[in-house]
């Protein structure tokens, strides 16, 4: 039985589909990529899958429950980590979690714990009270790191979960994610960029303009992409693609 | 208070648990919200703020109406007709409750942080609302509270128990009608414009707002003498179409014992039309505001970009025809059009010196009408005192404000610019920039003022108004050159100022009373010809000032 399933999904702003029906299914345990351009509905996708939007066509499921259904009870059970550090930004990290572990209804003493520990392996313990407005976006990315897994969560969705991180900081969260993984968590993910975390990633799925265009791991989706079928898309998701032209004209405009 | 307020939710948990409502997480979001609010910078007083970040800025707020309530209390006191006194303090808790929404309450309105941190958490909508609700209503309590307890306090005092209890429920009334004009206001401003025009009418509100402070501390202790004049007080008809004269009549109404048609007329719309409308807000216009919140946070991008792209196309000219007008060197042309446009577009400058300029019209208000003194007398008896003066020489203080302010800017790590150009002398941007206050801020202020001086003393004063012209120059260019230079937005907003500040500014004040003095002197002897002679001298003296601001070198500019 798929951990996660959707159908037909179908979502439209003004008109316009962002998701032009998107079919398909993940198994438990799985790290899954979903990638694509800005643009293409990534973000759309996991804000359906954790019961954010509500109205789309289509049938989806999470744990095996319908997220138009069920929404709390699959909100208790897995984690979202949205982009762009959206959080309170005038609260200490303490407050934040414990705010954040409330909601889920954890023990106030446990989250306390649990979060001055895992503010202590990002090296955030001395700024633990400290207001975030102050702090940089991979400080915050760490913080909103903590309190989507806080609980403990079956299923993780993250959007971009490495932007604005450090170096060391992507080695660790790609370390963390293969932990989870050992652990038993199902983890979806989405980029814009083909980065060094989707070397671990069980199963890779691009989409554009709303439609899926390709769905394997990296190596087959690689091989793929030499036969020509993927090429463009792909190359321009990994980020060395021929710009060449682009980079010639500009240079070019500037002798002028 | 909030805690206190929190006590008295707390009452009706079982109320709550019993409808479905979670209320331990409600709580949870309630207090987080609160704390919030008591962490937020409050536009109004944004730069009394500045100085200290861990205190409660929310209290600060709070204690500053709870002042400006004072005022009105004793209003409240001092004034011998009922009706008078609760209109104005109504009008008071309705004006001061729909400016605090509109401003303050619109940062936690238009934040979109809370989709994205609360949504995908497991809590039933029902909660959600109700714990936004709850939160609301505390806010709202908090500063109608801070508003209006001397007022009611004065009530009850003076009018006896049952006058003040009637007032605690006008004044309820009145905030409803307060929620309801910021929620119809707030429709109207996302209905006709996009999300980045509303930040920006919300900043025109916000500076407003500062204005109705400052000027609010200067006028309203002096309104009190003026008592006496209020009994020739008359109702006209259109009066009776403002709330808070319903209210007001509501109160007359249960105070002398009088139930005529007018009166209980005046009762019936009092009560009926703020619940009335608060239901019609909650069922029709909630939903729809609602909705378009969420598309204008889904972005319409292309129509935003088509948006900014017009007004910039609109703005364009303006600064171009003035620096092509005053500007020679290239470099200062580009001073003189960085620093206009950067201060009609960036928010912290306008909101740090827009306010000040009323203290231009309060200024005026306190040298000409001197307390004590009737104010259509001294309105009648204007033109036979030489008081133009203050017409001509006021403006300047506030305006020379805005050579420090310019100094000052969030972004100010940008100027990195000005150190990595191939530039010889950077006096050249600030005698731009120098150029640009003088003409967008100075130029059109005096200008007013000058044509109110001709429309009451006649065209004879063109000569005095000439000479200050040529005199306000003279003192804006003596500022620009005593003080420490700094490249326009260059520095960091809040840092500490320099030492030697306060001998520069001693300084400053003597040259302007000297030049005050000198015109003050020329006009008690009748000396005209020796005021027309001089204007060429200080124009000359002008220029020189000017030639001495373009050729600072890098060594004379404070970093």
């Amino acid at each position: 039985m798929s951990i996660i399933q959707l159908k037909q999904l179908k979502k439209e702003y003004n008109g316009n589909f962002v998701l032009k029906g998107i079919d398909l299914a993940f198994n438990a345990g799985e790290i899954i990529g979903y990638i694509g351009p800005n643009g293409a509905g990534k973000s759309t996708t996991i804000k359906i899958l954790t019961g954010i939007i509500n109205d789309f066509w289509g049938e989806v499921t999470v744990l095996g429950m319908d997220v138009r259904k069920n929404p709390i009870e699959i909100k208790q059970r897995i984690g979202y980590i949205p982009e762009q550090a959206a959080l309170y930004e005038v609260l200490s990290p303490i407050e934040y979690l414990n705010f954040v572990g409330k909601l889920y209804q954890l023990d106030e003493s446990l989250i306390y714990k649990k979060s001055m520990d895992l503010l202590k392996l990002f090296e955030l313990d001395d700024k633990a009270n400290m207001r975030m407005n102050g702090f940089s976006k991979g400080m915050k990315q760490k913080v909103l790191l903590i309190s989507g897994l806080i609980h403990n969560p079956e299923i993780i969705f993250l959007d971009e979960p490495l932007s604005g991180l450090d170096a060391n900081a992507v080695i660790l969260v790609k370390e963390i994610l293969a932990q989870l993984k050992n652990a038993g968590k199902t983890i979806f993910y989405s980029s814009h960029i083909m980065d060094v975390v989707e070397k671990i990633s069980d199963r890779i799925i691009i989409i554009n303009k709303g439609e899926v265009i390709a769905d394997g791991t990296f190596e087959s989706l690689k091989a793929e992409a030499h036969k020509g079928s993927l090429e463009n898309i792909f190359t321009a998701l990994t980020g060395d693609s021929g710009y060449q032209t682009t980079a010639h004209d500009f240079v070019n405009i500037l002798k002028n | 208070m909030d805690k206190i307020l929190l006590k008295l939710v707390g009452i009706f948990k079982n109320v709550f648990n019993s409808q479905g409502i979670d209320y331990a997480r409600m709580m949870t979001i309630v207090e987080t919200k609160l704390t919030m609010d008591k962490r937020r910078v409050y536009m109004s007083w944004k730069q009394k703020q500045q100085k200290k970040e861990n205190a409660n800025h929310l209290n600060g707020v709070l204690f500053f109406y709870a002042l400006m309530g004072m005022f009105v209390a004793i209003l409240l006191f001092a004034f011998p007709s009922l009706m008078l006194g609760m209109i104005l303090v109504h009008t008071y808790v309705l004006f001061m409750m729909s400016m605090t929404l509109i401003t303050d309450f619109s940062t936690v309105l238009l934040d979109t942080t809370d989709n994205q941190v609360i949504l995908p958490k497991p809590i039933t909508s029902k909660t959600l609302f109700m714990a936004r609700l709850v939160h609301i209503l505390i806010y709202l309590l908090q500063f109608t509270i801070a508003i209006a307890v001397l007022p009611i306090g004065v009530a009850f005092f003076k009018y006896g128990f049952f006058v003040g209890l009637v007032m605690i429920f006008t004044v309820l009334l009145t905030v409803l009608m307060a929620v309801f004009i910021t929620y119809l206001l707030y429709l109207l401003i996302i209905r006709f414009s996009s999300e980045s025009r509303v930040k920006d009418i919300v900043t025109y509100f916000q500076i407003f707002m500062t204005v109705i402070f400052t000027v609010g501390f200067q006028v309203l202790p002096r309104m009190i003498s003026l008592s006496q004049l209020t009994q020739t007080f008359q109702l006209h008809w259109y009066s009776y179409l403002l709330p808070p004269v319903w209210m007001a009549m509501a109160i007359d109404a249960i105070a002398n014992l009088q139930f005529d048609a007018l009166h209980l007329g005046m009762i019936a719309l009092a009560f009926v039309v703020p619940i009335f409308t608060f239901w019609f807000m909650n069922k029709y216009l909630a939903p729809s505001f609602a909705k378009k919140l969420a598309a204008m946070n889904n972005g319409d991008n292309e129509k935003r970009d088509a948006n900014t792209i017009i007004t910039q196309q609109e703005k364009k000219p303006l600064s171009k025809i003035f620096s092509s007008m005053v500007c020679t060197l290239p470099l200062e042309k580009s001073g003189f059009e960085i620093t206009w446009k950067i201060t009609g577009r960036d928010k912290s400058f306008k909101l740090q010196f827009y306010p000040s300029m009323a203290y231009i019209a309060v200024f005026i208000f306190i040298f000409v009408f001197k307390s004590g003194e009737d104010l259509t007398t001294a309105w009648n008896t204007l033109s036979d005192k030489n008081v133009f003066l203050a017409f001509f020489y006021v403006p300047m203080m506030t305006i020379s404000g805005s050579l420090m302010i310019v100094a000052f800017n969030e972004n100010y790590l940008a100027s990195w610019i000005y150190h990595s150009l191939p530039i010889n002398k950077p006096g050249e941007l600030i005698a731009g920039m120098v150029k640009s206050l003088f003409i967008k801020f100075f130029i059109p202020v005096y200008a007013a003022l000058a044509i109110f001086c001709f429309y009451i003393w006649g065209i004879n004063v063109l000569d005095d108004a000439l000479f200050a012209f040529a005199n306000n120059l003279f003192c804006f260019l003596i500022f620009a050159n005593l003080s420490d230079h700094y490249l326009p937005f260059s520095r960091q907003p809040n840092t500490q100022q320099q030492s030697g500040k306060f001998l520069k500014a001693i300084l400053q004040m003597i040259i302007v009373g000297i030049t005050i003095f000198i015109h003050y002197i020329l006009i008690k002897t009748n000396l005209s010809w020796l005021l027309w002679a001089l204007i060429p001298v200080l124009f000359i003296a002008c220029l020189l000032l000017i030639k001495r601001l373009q050729n600072l070198s890098w060594q004379q500019i404070s970093i």
